[in-house]
């Protein structure tokens, strides 16, 4: 295993509600190496979705570092932090969280919209969206491009939602869920989807579930109880993958 | 560029947006359509306002000093220093004094009825006034006014050039009546028509025995004049001026000495001080100060100030259509803030600063703004072009007459589009809707990325 693209450090995060402070994770220490897939475990309220935000760079923690390639991403100016998140991370989410207002290619290039400047968007626009068009088409969506989120059923919205989080091709990516919204064989096809792309782009990806069969299909299973990680397992997968 | 860009969208897709678009359009609109109207009303009044008033009054107090010495009853003294002065047009003098109207022989009935009617009294209670024709018509414009086509019942002198000659076919039994033109409305009024016969009454105290002599005399109508002025066209009678002081029987031969410049708005206020200075070196005025001479705004100074006042305070009240249409602004901003809370989070998850976030939301009012002012603003200046068309027509929809032209006498709505007040409109309609857009803008910055992404 290479270098960690992102750490935490005894990251503790509480919340306050009312008067009292509620703590959710009590220093949590993880690392995520390059090009390793990370499954999250556990029951709900265990602090999967907290640990992840935070490895997404979306949730400060109360105390603890959060090392992004090896620099503290909370030391970092919010722009940076930003484009942290644009350039570095994909996130895929568990309700898709596509702009209803925008089309499935235009969803699509949403990131290299943020990241660019008027003139920079223009220049690069017909490259950017040829390259959308073509990773929707390869995602089975060629005959969806102009469909607004509404007009697609749920996997083909998670598809979109990937081919988005891909786009920029970020080393790591963040999946909370990604098949929690859709049905078994559905969620099956998509993941298919997820995991082949991960795979030829040899990207890190740190997934949430509580779906057995999909975490035995990671290198490593972190299980969480309690805001603390009450097991960190190496799968079968990762050994065979050794082999 | 996604800001621009989802902005668009955000406006495009969202037909609240356009409730925001109309206000701005139909504030910005109104207050130029409606400043426009004023400020061509403010014009015409403030024309009509000077009415026959010419560049400068010259108005020599007649009380004689500690010394005896009295200014000069004759005006050519005063009227010599005046045309003295390259940068007089011309002038002349005018004799003014009151009276009362009676009328005799088939009319007289009713003039009795109107004189006792409490409503219609302010109509027998006249102002005379004696004129040198010539003088009077190269320093004012009462040429224009015997000119001027009648609006109401009133007749035209038949000879401009002698307007005071008897009317033609006029042919009393008796001696020949003196005449005098009088103002259409009061022709109007009194039923008067060119040959009419009026009767005035008229006294002049004698301010050394304290004789209050009363005289009467009977005139002619030979025909009206339209100042456009409602108060000089109900209220004045002409003479020729040396008829005028027979009739008063008075040693005064003139009141005032209107000027006409070549150069008003150059030349006004200083031809006042340097004449006031000359006329009372040579004695023909009392004082020095200048309140004998004065030009026609210090004439009518308060009721010009009141018109300025009305003006501003009539564009302050209609700012706050733009300040309105400003809060719809914000009031639909804020729902979307509300209904975009998981938008928000998806693009600071995707990206986006805080910044950013804050400023698509002020791209949005930007273009409600863009949109809603410039469509106001073609609409204001379109409608203040064509207002009297428009009058007409709604006029001719609603079935009621909604621009009395008799009572402003004006043939038109006055309307006159000054592009700084449509440009600042705009721009303050832009400042207004952008304050006002800065509240929400700056709430969807701060929302925090996950609690929004959590709003499914």
């Amino acid at each position: 295993m290479s270098e960690a693209i992102v750490s935490a450090r005894g990251i503790v995060k509480a919340f306050q509600v009312g008067d009292r402070s509620l703590e959710v994770l009590h220093g949590v220490a993880l690392d995520v190496g390059r090009g390793e897939l990370v499954g999250v475990m556990g029951a709900s309220g265990a602090g999967k979705s907290t640990l992840i935000q935070i490895l997404g760079l979306l949730e400060e923690p109360t105390a603890g570092e959060v090392l992004f390639e090896g620099r503290s991403a909370w030391k970092a100016t919010v722009a940076e932090r930003a484009r942290l998140r644009n350039e570095r991370i994909g996130f895929v989410f568990q309700f898709y969280h596509l702009l209803p207002e925008l089309t499935a290619v235009e969803n699509v290039v949403l990131p290299a919209m943020i990241g660019r400047s008027f003139g920079a968007w223009r220049a690069a626009r017909p490259d950017l969206v040829a390259r959308a068009e073509a990773a929707l088409a390869r995602f089975g969506l060629a005959e969806r491009l102009k469909h607004r989120p509404a007009q697609l059923s749920g996997g083909e919205r998670q598809r979109v939602a990937i081919a988005r989080a891909l786009f920029l091709d970020p080393p790591l990516i963040i999946a909370d869920e990604p098949t929690g919204n859709l049905d078994s064989a559905t969620g099956e096809k998509v993941l298919d989807l997820l995991l082949t792309e991960r795979e030829s782009r040899g990207l890190s990806m740190v997934l949430v579930t509580h779906d057995e069969r999909l975490a035995a299909r990671c290198h490593r299973v972190v299980t969480m109880a309690d805001g603390r990680i009450a097991g960190d397992a190496r799968t079968t997968t990762a050994r065979a993958a050794a082999r | 560029m996604y800001r621009t860009f989802l902005a668009w969208r955000y406006l495009a897709a969202r037909r609240t947006n356009v409730i925001g678009i109309v206000g701005i359009m139909v504030g910005v609109g109104a207050l130029i359509l409606i400043l426009s109207i004023m400020t061509g009303f403010l014009l015409e009044t403030k024309r009509s306002l000077r009415g026959t008033l010419s560049d400068l009054i010259l108005e020599p107090i007649h009380v004689p000093d500690r010394e005896g010495r009295t200014i000069p009853y004759d005006p050519e003294p005063a009227l010599a220093v005046v045309r003295a002065d390259p940068r007089v047009a011309a002038a002349c003098a005018q004799l003014t004094w009151y009276g009362i109207l009676g009328q005799s022989g088939r009319d007289a009935a009713l003039a009795n009825m109107r004189m006792a009617d409490a409503q219609s009294g302010k109509l027998s209670g006249v102002k005379l006034v004696g004129i040198d024709v010539a003088d009077e018509f190269a320093a004012t414009n009462f040429r224009a006014a015997l000119e001027s086509t009648p609006r109401f019942a009133g007749s035209r002198v038949a000879d401009l050039d002698d307007p005071f000659a008897p009317p033609p076919g006029y042919a009393p039994e008796g001696r020949m009546l003196p005449t005098c033109i009088v103002g259409e409305q009061l022709a109007s009024a009194w039923n008067l028509r060119r040959g009419s016969e009026i009767e005035i009454v008229t006294g002049v105290p004698d301010p050394l025995t304290g004789d209050f002599p009363v005289n009467n005399r009977r005139y002619v109508v030979v025909g009206t004049f339209r100042s456009g002025e409602n108060e000089m066209d109900l209220e004045k009678i002409y003479f020729e001026r040396a008829e005028l002081a027979d009739f008063l029987s008075s040693e005064r031969r003139f009141s005032q000495i209107l000027v006409r410049l070549h150069d008003y708005a150059r030349d006004g206020k200083a031809v006042r001080d340097e004449l006031s200075a000359k006329l009372h070196a040579a004695g023909l005025v009392k004082f020095a100060d200048g309140r004998e001479v004065r030009t026609w705004e210090d004439f009518r100074r308060s009721l010009l100030g009141a018109i300025e006042n009305e003006r501003v305070l009539m564009a302050i009240m209609l700012s706050l259509v733009v300040v309105v249409a400003a809060f719809t602004i914000f009031a639909i901003l804020s729902m979307m803030v509300t209904e975009k809370r998981r938008d928000i989070g998806i693009l600071s998850a995707l990206g986006a600063t805080p910044g950013g976030v804050t400023s698509l939301f002020l791209w949005i009012a930007f273009l409600d703004a863009l949109i809603g002012a410039v469509l106001g603003a073609v609409l204001g200046v379109l409608g203040a072009l064509h207002i009297d068309r428009i009058e007409r027509w709604l006029s001719s929809v609603l079935g009621v007459q909604i621009f009395n032209r008799n009572v402003y006498l004006f043939d038109h709505i006055p309307a006159v589009v000054n592009p700084l007040w449509v440009a600042v409109i705009v721009l303050g309609a832009f400042a207004c809707t952008l304050l006002f857009a800065a509240i929400p803008a700056w709430r969807a910055g701060r929302l925090d990325p996950l609690e929004a992404l959590r709003y499914e």
